[in-house]
């Protein structure tokens, strides 16, 4: 027996908790392009199963931008006006599996001896829906780290689309089940997710690669492709490097997490002018270890839910997959060797 | 939920400077309560912001025995560009102290070795004020001092007070000699060959090196020559900063966060770890 969800009261749950006050994240389309947004109108929603988002649904735990206190300036004393703290019910809906799966991968991070409220407080405070997705690409690899097309990490329901327009509800949380609870039917369909997407990579033997190889050649070698952008870490779920910043004046203003991405030159440059991480090469490198090595033996997860949204979004088709790829390539050899 | 990114305002109670780009600032928390229980341990540092401006990583260069907190900076940036300007009364902020320390307890009943070049004195002299504060519980303390000239020396006249102590050796020492005439009263030479003429040994000994890394690199071998164990080699690293917190993710050599497992490392640390500083 399953629980069936009808398109209208899928719409109908969404739009009563918009009136309720809370805030409702959704899939909107401008254009062709989809983004996660805010919506005032569930009738902006695109419910449907998508492969490409121009952004993850990161930004609503961890906003790209985000006050971290004001000061004003009195004679020579400095008034501190701490920032609000997220205290609104948030309905994240839609997101696909490997995005949702990010949320569990970050929350030791952000709870790592100093707890991070800004991201605590939209995590507690959030229900997140994911759609079970019906399509892959040739940039998803989320099998190559333990994930799912119909994996329900970070979700707290999944649904799966049904050829009538209809969603199967799946509760994995006490949220997702306060959420649709009453809102489903009993039925006997049921829905399936696609097919997992195919790797011909293994993360582990690339990650032991990585270990014993800092200084290889390879790294410059890959780097090449890269341009230094920094849009892979933008559109990543899983990336989490910021920026602390001061905006305003010298006597008002605020202080701000911006986010940022190890990809670029200023990333690690010291005030001397030495840089640890002086070629795209080094950087490139940080990024893979971070992700396969530093991450894991931090946090016991890889910084990777292989969503493809790096590659998807590069401007010169380069990304993890890629660059895993490569690796794997030097990693064999070297096994063979 | 405590908000863990919210710096203190400070007072400024002093400024120093110490050559043409370099200032030692004392500061004081506003908060009485928060100026009384303050703790800190040496070796560990904070961030310190110029409101408007943004924030920067400085070691606490003081003893922890004081109501006050030291640090010191090269104007070289925005953020000291802008501190470089700061006067008695006026207001900062201050994060921390964060990081690990130099392991003093364990040191005590040994004998001390400081090496340092430049600005590095400052990350160094928290750990000498502490050992001369307690000047009974350590062995000898033999401090090696250099900068490319005898103006680019930062604490110039503590030197000469710390050499007043019993058993302390400060061998000062400028890469170029000053002009004829101007007083000087130490060597001319690169801060390692004063090291290995310094007569040091390892036994019953701890090193402390904190310089350029040229400096680091040749003082190293002599250090292991007059046999200190790489275990007995302690540095201080620095590595760019946002949160100090082991979340901003730019401070890492591989997987060791500096902000959170160090500063301080011994070389045997360093060794296992990626060359990522």
């Amino acid at each position: 027996m399953s629980h069936i969800i009808t398109l209208e009261q899928l719409k109908k749950t969404l739009a009563d908790k918009i009136s309720s006050g809370a805030q409702v994240v959704a899939p909107t389309l401008r254009g062709e392009l989809a983004f996660f947004q805010k919506i005032d109108d569930v009738n902006q929603a695109v419910l449907e199963p998508r492969v490409r988002f121009q952004n993850s649904i990161k930004e609503f735990f961890f906003p790209r931008h985000e006050t971290i206190f004001s000061f004003v300036r009195q004679g020579s004393d400095v008034q501190l006006v701490d920032a609000p703290e997220f205290d609104v019910e948030q309905i994240v809906v839609g997101a696909r599996p490997c995005d949702a799966a990010s949320l569990p991968i970050l929350d030791p991070l952000f709870a790592w001896d100093y707890q991070d409220r800004f991201f605590q407080s939209r995590r507690a405070k959030s229900t997140v829906v994911v759609f079970a997705c019906k399509t892959s690409d040739a940039h998803c690899f989320c099998t190559a780290v333990g994930g799912a097309p119909d994996s329900t990490n970070g979700a707290d329901a999944i649904l799966f689309a049904l050829d009538d327009g209809s969603f199967e509800v799946r509760c994995v949380t006490d949220k997702g089940k306060a959420l649709f609870s009453g809102k489903t039917q009993e039925s006997d369909k049921t829905g399936a997710a696609c097919a997992p997407p195919s790797v011909d990579f293994d993360v582990e033997k690339i990650a032991t690669w990585i270990r014993g190889n800092f200084a290889s050649p390879v790294w410059e070698e890959i780097s090449y492709r890269c341009v230094g952008c920094g849009a892979c870490a933008f559109v990543c779920p899983t990336c989490h490097c910021f920026d602390i910043v001061d905006e305003g004046s010298y006597s008002k203003g605020k202080r701000v997490k911006n986010w940022d991405s190890c990809q670029t030159v200023l990333f690690t440059l010291h005030a001397s002018g030495h840089n640890p991480r002086a070629t795209q090469g080094a950087r490139q490198r940080q990024r893979m270890m971070h992700k396969f090595v530093i991450y894991p033996d931090k946090f016991n997860a890889k910084l990777c839910t292989g969503c493809g949204a790096c590659s998807r979004s590069c401007g010169v088709s380069f990304g993890v997959r890629p660059a895993l790829e490569e690796l794997a390539k030097v990693a064999n050899q070297s096994e063979n060797n | 939920m405590e908000n863990i990114y919210m710096p203190d305002p400070m007072e400024v109670v002093e400024v120093k400077q110490q050559t043409a780009d370099i200032k030692l600032i004392r500061i004081k928390f506003r908060d009485p309560e928060k100026n009384a229980n303050f703790k800190f341990n040496i070796g560990q540092f904070g961030l310190y912001s110029v409101f408007g401006v943004g924030e920067s990583t400085f070691n606490i260069c003081c003893s922890n025995s004081k109501d006050y907190i030291e640090f010191c900076f090269r104007k070289t940036g925005r953020v000291t560009e802008r501190l470089w300007d700061v006067e008695p009364g006026d207001t900062i902020g201050f994060r921390g102290p964060f990081g690990n320390s130099y392991p003093m307890k364990e040191w005590e009943g040994k004998n001390l070795v400081f090496v340092a070049g430049g600005i590095a004195m400052p990350p160094i002299r928290c750990a000498i004020l502490y050992a001369l504060e307690n000047r009974d519980k350590y062995g000898k303390i033999t401090i090696v001092y250099g900068a490319r000239t005898v103006n680019d020396l930062v604490c110039k006249d503590e030197l000469d007070e710390w050499a007043q102590y019993p058993n302390v050796d400060v061998l000062k020492t400028v890469d170029v000699a000053p002009p004829e005439g101007t007083p000087w009263n130490g060597r001319v030479d690169f801060v390692p060959t004063v090291l290995k003429d310094s007569n040091i040994t390892g036994d019953n000994a701890v090193a402390l090196v904190v310089g350029p890394p040229i400096m680091i690199k040749l003082s190293l071998p002599i250090l292991v020559e007059a046999g200190f164990k790489d275990e007995d080699i302690f540095t201080s690293l620095e590595n760019r900063m946002k949160c100090g917190l082991g979340k901003c993710g730019r401070c890492n050599c591989g997987s060791v966060y500096v902000c959170k497992e160090g500063p301080v490392f011994t070389q045997a640390d360093i060794k296992n770890m990626p060359n990522d500083y």
